[in-house]
């Protein structure tokens, strides 16, 4: 029994003190002088978890960072608990972001935007494809539209896990370019990326549109079709699906992510970071890590980010307007 | 059939390379850790291992996280039996009557038969898997939004009728619990429904706190009041050795769950705790003497045991074989795969099958491994009960507390559980029954989409009902478990009439 009580201690107080919060240091010495956090504002599995598993990895593998380094997980809110913990923090605390930075706050789901923390970096995008079933007479984005152009609701469109995402913006800009009414575009909503495959695969639904990498195996398998992606250039590996502007739409739609960190950090700070991410970048394990995961690079320093997110406000605003998400 | 048999032997042959051995043990010991301890389930283990995974053989670190997975399904239920606090989402159904064989003294017992009951649905659902993981896949694929909300709707029947003699109180119990699981954004219309403007509610109440509040804290509440009333007397714990008797009615139970609980798992989105439920409320069904059930019946304790074990398995196939995860360990899991440069999905079978079969074969060493570590645990775990209850319910208080903490790592989760503490301590004093709250919550959500998604894709009602085969036996098989109940009344009715 005591060894059972001892097993339980040790668990316990291994949890407490994985879970502890680091202390503040004094601040006068150089930065970085404590701990850092790389925060995902969600649970493990996801590619924002995934990213920042990667950052600490490359990292310190690689002895860019020397300090101690931990992720912490910040579920909720599509990101709100966890930037809403970055805010409170000082510059040793990074956090992973995407387009619901500035999206969650147009929606009215959030009072936090961009401009509530630091800019640091973009570091990868995946690329959103529009899938068919193998045997679907439809052999383009294009031939989709048309029909949608018709009739909005004469097809069933899967997308996950919420309307207003890249993935269900980038579709209702290529159906506007066409002018289809994208107010009455008959969506179905699932909970992920995978339940959508399932969906696709068990031929629930007659469009789908996520992530690339969701679907290049099974499209490699002949088990769907892909029939337009958002990217500038044909896909490595994916060359014969055609591009959005190759099918006559003038749109490349990124589903990015970056890092940023809270409010008020100093010139210095930021330099650090950028030197720091800047080295990251160029590492072959980075690169090995997007290569495995269907990332590209994406690559912007804080300068280029902040204008970068300045520009996708404006894209987003207009998006979410015309898809009768907001007023 | 598409089996190649050579690579099912040549995948046994790296499964014994010492490593590996070494892996399965591993993680089979971890799971078996991580499954007794509330609320730190296999998921979390999984996630925790990803940076260990990274500089593994790829193959490895798939046979260390399915152990950690199955291996859960063994230790999930050590808790559930001995201090009717679930050690994870899938051990629930082992506490309706494991718990009263432990407070009948038969811990000792029940510990062993679901061990036992473990081993054959696991082995059940590795010979499932490798004769018709293809063809299960392809079937599993063909449910869909109808398919679901019917198969939703039929465990929650099944569940409520069985409620017996308290349907009244099964059916408010329930729908609190439908209730309940409306809270957070609504998937289709992306409205925050219940959520006061708190940000960690915007994804729900998650269903493992519900639990923990209500076994884990509510137990300690209800023991708390008759704490200075509780004699010192040593407990009966009994012999870890099962009659020949108890055998006898255990046996079928656990052959009939290990396939149910195997198909269930292939679902993608099912999993092991509706598996264990659904073959739980099945065994009461076809028992002869449902009333024993919930009071120590020794086949209420195999079935779960043997189908959640046979879901464990079954939920790597739509993992393998399409790259879709069938339950939150198996998502974990798939993220940590990828990262090791591998894509699961159709073309895995082609290009890497020593390597599927290698992890299949695992299953079964793992299998027999953790049979063994469990029966040999049994002496030990149940000096648990020794324990005075003054240092064991503080302890299960923390542990509930840590284990709540690492579902999203946010305070605000303490108050839900402390309210699902006095939830649980309420329910057990008016005598309501848990399972219709708990399998609500759990489903709840799932079914409402499905339903809301099944209408845009059937146009109305009627359709949705009989879209498919799959549906129109769903719905005969909740029509006739809904009138399950109604019938037996009127038979004893007719016998009471006739003496």
């Amino acid at each position: 029994m005591r060894k059972f009580f001892g097993i339980m201690l040790l668990l316990l107080v291994m949890v407490i003190a994985g879970c502890s919060s680091d202390e503040k240091a004094g601040g006068e010495a150089s930065f970085p002088s404590d701990n850092i956090e790389i925060i995902a504002p969600a649970t493990p599995g996801g590619g924002w978890d995934a990213t920042a598993r990667s950052m600490q990895k490359v990292f310190s593998d690689n002895g860019i960072i020397e300090e101690n380094m931990n992720v912490v997980n910040k579920p909720g809110g599509g990101g709100e608990v966890g930037w809403q913990y970055l805010k409170k923090q000082d510059a040793h605390h990074i956090a992973i972001n995407s387009s619901l930075v500035i999206t969650n706050n147009i929606l009215g789901q959030s009072e936090l935007t961009h401009k509530d923390f630091t800019p640091l970096a973009i570091l990868t995008t995946e690329w959103n494809a529009v899938t068919v079933a193998p045997d679907s007479k439809f052999e383009t984005g294009a031939e989709i539209m048309e029909q949608l152009k018709k009739d909005p609701t004469s097809l069933k469109i899967a997308v996950a896990p919420s309307l207003g995402n890249d993935d269900h913006l980038s579709f209702v800009q290529a159906a506007q370019e066409f002018g289809v009414d994208v107010t009455k575009l008959q969506f179905m909503i699932y909970e992920s990326g995978g339940d959508v495959l399932t969906a696709m695969l068990g031929g629930h639904v007659d469009v789908a549109t996520s992530s690339v990498s969701e679907f290049k195996e099974q499209h490699l398998a002949g088990k769907v079709k892909m029939v337009a992606v958002t990217s500038e250039k044909p896909i490595k590996g994916l060359e014969d699906i055609p591009t959005w502007k190759e099918q006559g739409v003038d749109m490349v739609f990124p589903h990015w992510r970056g890092v940023m960190g809270p409010p008020d950090m100093t010139e210095e700070e930021i330099a650090y970071w950028d030197d720091k991410i800047g080295k990251l970048v160029e590492t072959d394990a980075w690169k090995e890590i997007l290569k495995n995961n269907e990332w590209e690079s994406y690559y912007m320093d804080s300068t280029e980010t902040k204008k970068f997110l300045e520009e996708q406000t404006k894209k987003y605003e207009e998006l979410l307007n015309v898809s009768g998400l907001t007023e | 059939m598409g089996v190649d048999y050579q690579y099912v032997i040549e995948g046994f042959i790296t499964a014994i390379q010492p490593a590996n051995i070494l892996w399965v043990i591993i993680g089979g010991f971890l799971g078996t850790v991580v499954g007794m301890l509330p609320g730190l389930g296999p998921a979390t283990a999984v996630a925790v291992l990803i940076p260990v995974t990274f500089g593994m053989e790829p193959t490895s670190a798939l046979i260390l996280m399915a152990a950690i997975y199955y291996g859960a399904m063994y230790g999930g239920s050590r808790s559930s039996i001995l201090l009717n606090t679930p050690g994870d989402g899938s051990a629930i159904a082992a506490a309706f009557d494991g718990y009263p064989m432990t407070k009948k003294g038969q811990a000792g017992q029940a510990l062993t038969i679901s061990a036992i009951a473990s081993l054959i649905g696991g082995l059940f659902a590795i010979i499932g898997f490798i004769i018709l993981a293809k063809p299960l896949a392809a079937f599993a694929l063909k449910f869909g939004p109808a398919e679901y909300f019917l198969l939703f709707l039929f465990t929650l029947s099944a569940i409520v009728s069985l409620s017996i003699g308290n349907m009244v109180k099964g059916f408010i119990s329930m729908s609190i619990g439908l209730i309940l699981s409306t809270v957070g954004v609504d998937l289709q219309s992306g409205v925050h429904r219940f959520t006061f403007n708190i940000p960690q509610l915007s994804e729900g109440i998650d269903f493992l706190i519900v639990i923990i509040g209500i076994y884990a804290v509510g137990e300690v509440f209800y023991n708390y009041m008759s704490l200075d009333r509780i004699k010192k007397e040593k407990k009966k714990v009994g012999t870890k050795w099962i009659t020949k008797e108890q055998w006898k009615q255990s046996k079928w139970p656990i052959i009939r769950n290990g396939p149910i609980g195997f198909l269930i798992g292939v679902l993608p989105g099912a999993g092991g705790s509706i598996a264990s439920m659904l073959s739980y409320t099945t065994e009461k069904q076809l028992s002869k003497h449902p009333e024993k059930f919930g009071k120590g019946a020794i086949e209420g304790l195999a079935a779960p045991e043997s189908s959640n074990n046979a879901a464990s398995v079954g939920a790597f196939i739509p993992l393998l074989t399409m790259g879709v995860p069938g339950s939150g360990t198996t998502a974990v899991i798939l993220g940590a795969v990828v990262m090791l440069g591998l894509k699961p999905g159709p073309l895995l079978f082609e290009n890497n099958p020593e390597m599927v079969w290698t992890l299949v074969d695992s299953m079964f060493i793992g299998n027999i491994f953790l049979v063994i570590l469990n029966i040999l645990l049994v002496g030990l775990l149940v000096r648990i009960l020794d324990t005075p209850p003054k240092i064991l319910y503080p302890l299960i208080l923390v542990l509930a507390f840590i284990g709540t903490y690492t579902l999203s790592y946010s305070v605000i989760d303490f108050y839900i559980l402390v309210i699902f503490g006095v939830i649980g301590l309420m329910m057990k004093l008016l005598n309501f029954p848990v399972a219709p709250l708990i399998l609500a919550i759990i489903v709840g959500s799932d079914m409402e989409q499905s339903f809301r998604k099944s209408l845009v894709a059937h146009d109305s009602f009627v359709n949705v009902l009989v879209a498919s085969p799959v549906t129109i036996a769903l719905v005969i098989l909740t029509i006739l478990s809904i009138c399950y109940p109604f019938f037996i009344g009127w038979l004893r009715r007719r016998k009471q009439s006739r003496a």
